[in-house]
């Protein structure tokens, strides 16, 4: 029989109504703890409450991709430090706006086949107000080849003389072939013609330090905005580290009327575009990337909207080791005949700005007279399912192979990573029968994964160092540490060794051409594209200047205009 | 002698038998067997019965869904990128793509126009050389731009000014776009003139792709020109044109098959641990549950990761295994101590003091007492493990620790959906619906159980 208490129904009703009141109240109770909270931390910090562009105080607030792991020029090897050394030191040598090169610490300077003099301009002078001299520069290049340093950058100084040597261990730092003629002129003997000599001290490497107060850092210079010191346009006056990098005009720059902003605010260090775009929308920052999921946005709310090459080159990568398939060369040459540049950036990338990649040898480089790739245009590799076929059952034939055994597909994290790998996984299956092991990593992991060999094939892609074809050119000779495919041809090595040393413009463009066409018929990578970037600029702040070689973006010239 | 009164004996007319009765005792409701009485409550509880319904549908989705429909959830259609349910699906034939070299066959000799008929493989646009021009920037809008306005997309820049054509292939649509060709000085300035076009591409793909991808009988013959209708995605397609539907289909099955086996296998250890431990008690009971104890301390991500490893599981490879092998190892303590904490108590009981009196043995114990009287407890134990598990699965790979691709998985494509989640919602929604609702099923089902299952509510009623 039931036994259950006639007032069950209220007994339940008054139980729901003191839920229900339990529940209001822990609501409202949380919402002031919020507002408690955000009004605490308000009266604590309150200096992040950014704004974009800030006229009255001359401040451009801005986001960092990541912070720099470390600024010591010596040893920095990613982008994001190269931007910001760009900002709070200067070189020899500088960019202007135009990309063209420009006197920064040297007034003048004269380059022959033997050697280089640098005549230093007299008020370069350092943040604590002392003055720049050839002895900073050799201080810092002679640093840069010392084995001890380990330097990554190291290969970059070799046409200096002894600086292969000394980087070895096999001669005296003293020995390298930098020398202080006094305090404002600086001679550099080379080892062998650099037709691009000038265009290197652009880069980071080069820049000088002080020996003092490198000394008396005790081994933690640029590791903190004080144990840096600054001769370019500005100076770091905070770093907390993982949240703010604000950087104020250096009132000791010799060329300070160039600098019309008094604060660059990094507030924020994220490379979440839909974070970054959000800021941006609440005008926090003055400068943000977008991706292909808010370019509509953008263009719905009228944006100005720009568009950069980054001067980069993307591609796919064999592994060359011997017990891989992909040494193959009919196995390589079936995946250049299915992989399709234009399909992948028209119709899996669809951000404007990419091109479909031709060439290792990117579009922007100057070649005789125009633009190389003008000049020596690359065999378009057309994708062909039949002939890609013929040569999968070819290299089946020559290794042996009745099916292939999968194949790993490195790649890193990036905002483009799975898309990529997914579509090339499917194509290779689809038209090749290829099964494919997506093996995804993060930036750091990647590069460690493909130096010791761990993959079969990866998307990889090289930033140019100095605005030269060299740079890309020699990545496949056998020698150099970044041919992590170990890919060896010597045909590649004797054409790279003849575009190093030869001074005459024809002769290296017609190398470069005839290395082109072998990257192309011999492929240790297949290009895939060449990367851009979209972002929207606050039309308050005018000047911003994106450049390919060298750092990038650079603020260092821009101006806010109205309020 | 006193004489005594007569002896009344009772004589035989005093007793009448009674009528015969037959009344027996009597039931006043059918007898229902534990497993009856708990089907009848579990039916008078509708959210349960629902949930019961959405769990057996979600079965039938998984097993006999991709029998019916049967798309490759893992081919891809560049041309059916992020459709919504319900996108336009007419097509017109077009002769496969060729590069383009400058030649023009429309009429027309001023401002920017049309070299070919726009399609959506690429528009080929040319446009009047502008004096003192060193390149051209070629903008793209979706909305006619207003004086002043910026002019939309920069798609493209020429790389000299003799270059006065500009084939625009990225991801075209079919919709209406504005084409704005800016002339660049030499430093690289916009200069005031202008050109502008509106366009709007037909889509298109080529006979042999139609062909490829079966749009049309083989026996049909098919021309340039002629009108197809892609292939039907009834819940639209995923960032490469995958089959959202058979993608979600598949992904149910690594979910469920996680989400029942997983369960399935650790609360029986749960339960076998538990039982031991509380039917032993004593010192062999605190070794053990202090070992459960230890394994609850155990971090479940890490020995996900170590046992990746442990398995030789290259990148690339789907990790259902270890992930089975780690949600069992490290989830059977919650059921053990649950399990334990029921046999101690059902241990002293009186029923059970009274069989041992009798003579039970162990055997008999266990099987009529020890189990059935905790079956309850383990039931709704592993009915709530379910949807724990199918979480766990969900979670693993949207954080890319679980199936590897191009295995589907409901958390894999929510992680992807995610990306795109205000330009294309149906690629998160679909898969994030699915996960809530098979999670809230199991949940309602498992305390559904758990009020049909007790037995101390039999006596409530």
């Amino acid at each position: 029989m039931t036994d259950r208490p006639a007032n069950d129904d209220g007994f339940n009703r008054s139980a729901g109504r003191q839920l229900l009141l339990i529940a209001v109240v822990s609501v409202i109770g949380i919402v002031l703890l919020m507002l408690g909270l955000s009004w605490a931390s308000g009266l604590a910090g309150g200096t992040r409450v950014s704004k974009g562009i800030d006229a009255a105080t001359g401040t451009v607030t801005l986001a960092l991709a990541d912070e720099p792991p470390q600024l010591d020029s010596t040893r920095s090897t990613d982008t994001i430090s190269s931007m910001v050394l760009g900002h709070v030191t200067e070189g020899l040598i500088r960019n202007g706006e135009g990309g063209e090169l420009t006197p920064g610490v040297a007034e003048r300077w004269k380059i022959t086949d033997t050697s280089a003099t640098f005549w230093l301009r007299a008020d370069a002078r350092w943040s604590d107000g002392k003055p720049v001299t050839a002895h900073d520069f050799v201080f810092a290049w002679r640093k840069a080849v010392d084995p001890k340093t380990a330097s990554e950058y190291a290969t970059i100084l070799f046409a200096i003389k002894n600086a292969e040597a000394i980087n070895k261990g096999r001669a005296p730092i003293s020995s390298l072939g930098v020398q202080a003629l006094g305090d404002n002129v600086l001679r550099v003997e080379l080892v062998r013609p650099v037709p691009y000599f000038a265009k290197l001290m652009v880069f980071s490497t080069f820049r000088p330090i002080r020996e003092d107060f490198f000394n008396a850092t005790a081994g933690r210079y640029g590791a903190d905005a004080d144990m840096l010191l600054y001769n370019g346009p500005f100076t770091i006056t905070r770093w907390v580290h993982g949240a703010q990098l604000r950087m104020e005009k250096n009132p000791y720059y010799w060329d300070k009327d160039r600098v019309k902003v008094k604060v660059l605010d990094f507030a924020y260090f994220s490379s979440d575009p839909n974070a970054l775009i959000n800021l941006y929308k609440d005008g926090k920052i003055a400068v943000a990337g977008l991706n292909q999921e808010n370019l509509n946005e953008a263009l719905v709310k009228r944006w100005p909207i720009n568009r950069f090459q980054r001067g980069a080159v993307f591609y796919m990568e064999f592994n060359h080791r011997k017990d891989r398939p992909t040494t193959n060369l009919h196995l390589r040459r079936a995946i250049q005949l299915v992989i399709d540049p234009d399909e992948v950036v028209y119709r899996v990338i669809k951000l404007p700005g990419n091109l479909p990649g031709r060439s290792l040898f990117p579009v922007w480089l100057d070649g005789n007279q125009g633009k190389f790739r003008e000049e020596y245009p690359a065999t378009q590799v057309l994708p062909n399912a039949v002939e890609a076929r013929r040569q999968l059952a070819l290299a089946k034939k020559e290794l042996g192979l009745e099916t292939l055994p999968p194949l790993t597909l490195l790649s890193d994290d990036g905002a483009l990573g799975d898309k990529m790998t997914e579509y090339f996984q499917e194509t290779l299956r689809r038209e090749l029968g290829l099964t494919i092991r997506i093996d995804k990593q993060i930036f750091k992991q990647r590069l460690a994964k493909m130096s010791a060999g761990d993959f079969d094939l990866v998307l990889g892609g090289w930033n140019p160092d100095y605005p030269d074809p060299l740079t890309f050119a020699d990545l496949f000779a056998s020698w150099n540490s970044n041919n992590r495919g170990r890919y060896n041809n010597p045909r590649l090595d004797q054409l790279v060794a003849v575009a190093q040393t030869s001074t005459d413009v024809q002769t290296r463009m017609d190398t470069f051409g005839e290395i082109q066409r072998i990257l192309i018929e011999d492929p240790p990578m297949v290009p895939i594209y060449e990367p851009g970037v979209v972002y929207v600029v606050d039309p308050r702040l005018q000047g911003v200047v994106r450049r390919v070689a060298g750092f990038d973006p650079d603020y260092t010239n821009v101006s806010i205009v109205g309020k | 002698m006193v004489s005594s009164n007569p002896q009344t004996e009772p004589g035989l007319d005093d007793f009448a038998p009674l009528a015969v009765e037959q009344r027996r005792q009597q039931l006043s409701r059918p007898s229902l067997s534990y497993w009856q009485d708990a089907w009848i409550r579990l039916k008078a509880n509708r959210r349960a019965i629902v949930s019961l319904y959405i769990v057996i549908a979600l079965l039938l989705f998984t097993l006999l869904g991709p029998l019916v429909w049967r798309v490759d959830p893992s081919a891809q259609d560049l041309d059916q990128v992020s459709r919504a349910p319900g996108a336009e699906r007419m097509v017109t034939l077009a002769a496969p793509y060729r590069p383009w070299n400058g030649e023009t066959v429309l009429p027309g000799s001023r401002d920017l126009r049309l070299a070919y008929p726009a399609n959506t493989q690429a528009v080929r646009m040319i446009w009047d050389p502008v004096p003192g021009a060193s390149a051209y920037r070629i903008y793209r809008d979706i909305v006619p731009a207003l004086a002043g306005e910026p002019l939309g997309l920069p798609i493209a820049q020429t790389l000299t000014g003799t270059e006065t054509r500009y084939e625009d292939r990225l991801d075209l649509r079919a919709e209406t776009y504005f084409y704005t060709v800016v002339a660049l000085d030499a430093a690289g300035a916009e200069m005031g003139s202008r050109q502008a076009l509106s366009v709007t591409p037909v889509a298109v793909i080529t006979v042999a792709e139609a062909r490829s991808r079966g749009l049309a009988p083989p026996s049909e013959p098919l021309n340039v020109g002629d009108k197809v209708r892609f292939k039907l995605h009834p819940l639209g397609t995923d960032y490469l044109g995958r089959d959202m539907l058979a993608r979600l289909m598949h992904g149910a099955r690594v979910s469920l098959f996680i989400g029942i086996v997983a369960p399935l296998l650790f609360v029986s250890f749960g339960v076998a641990y538990g039982s031991m431990a509380g039917f032993l008690g004593g010192r062999v009971d605190q070794i053990m549950m202090r070992f459960a104890d230890f394994v609850i301390a155990l971090p479940f991500l890490l020995f996900m990761i170590l046992f990746k490893i442990a398995f030789g599981i290259g990148p690339g490879q789907s990790g259902i295994l270890p992930m089975i092998v780690a949600l069992v190892m490290l989830s059977w303590p919650g059921t053990a101590r649950l399990v334990r904490g029921q046999i101690l108590q059902v241990r002293e009981e009186g029923y059970v003091s009274a069989a041992r009196l009798l003579g039970a043995r162990t055997n008999y114990l266990v099987m009529r007492h020890m189990i059935p009287n905790t079956l309850g407890v383990i039931l709704v134990t592993l009915t709530f493990a379910v949807p724990s598990a199918i979480f766990t699965e969900a979670f693993l790979s949207f954080i890319g620790m679980g199936v590897a691709p191009p295995t589907p998985s409901w958390g894999g494509m929510s992680n992807e959906g995610i990306k795109s989640m205000l330009i294309h919602p149906h690629e998160l929604l679909f898969p994030a619906i699915l996960i809530s609702i098979t999670v809230l099923a199991f949940n309602l089902l498992g305390d559904g159980l758990r009020d049909a299952l007790d037995a101390k509510m039999r006596s409530r009623e």
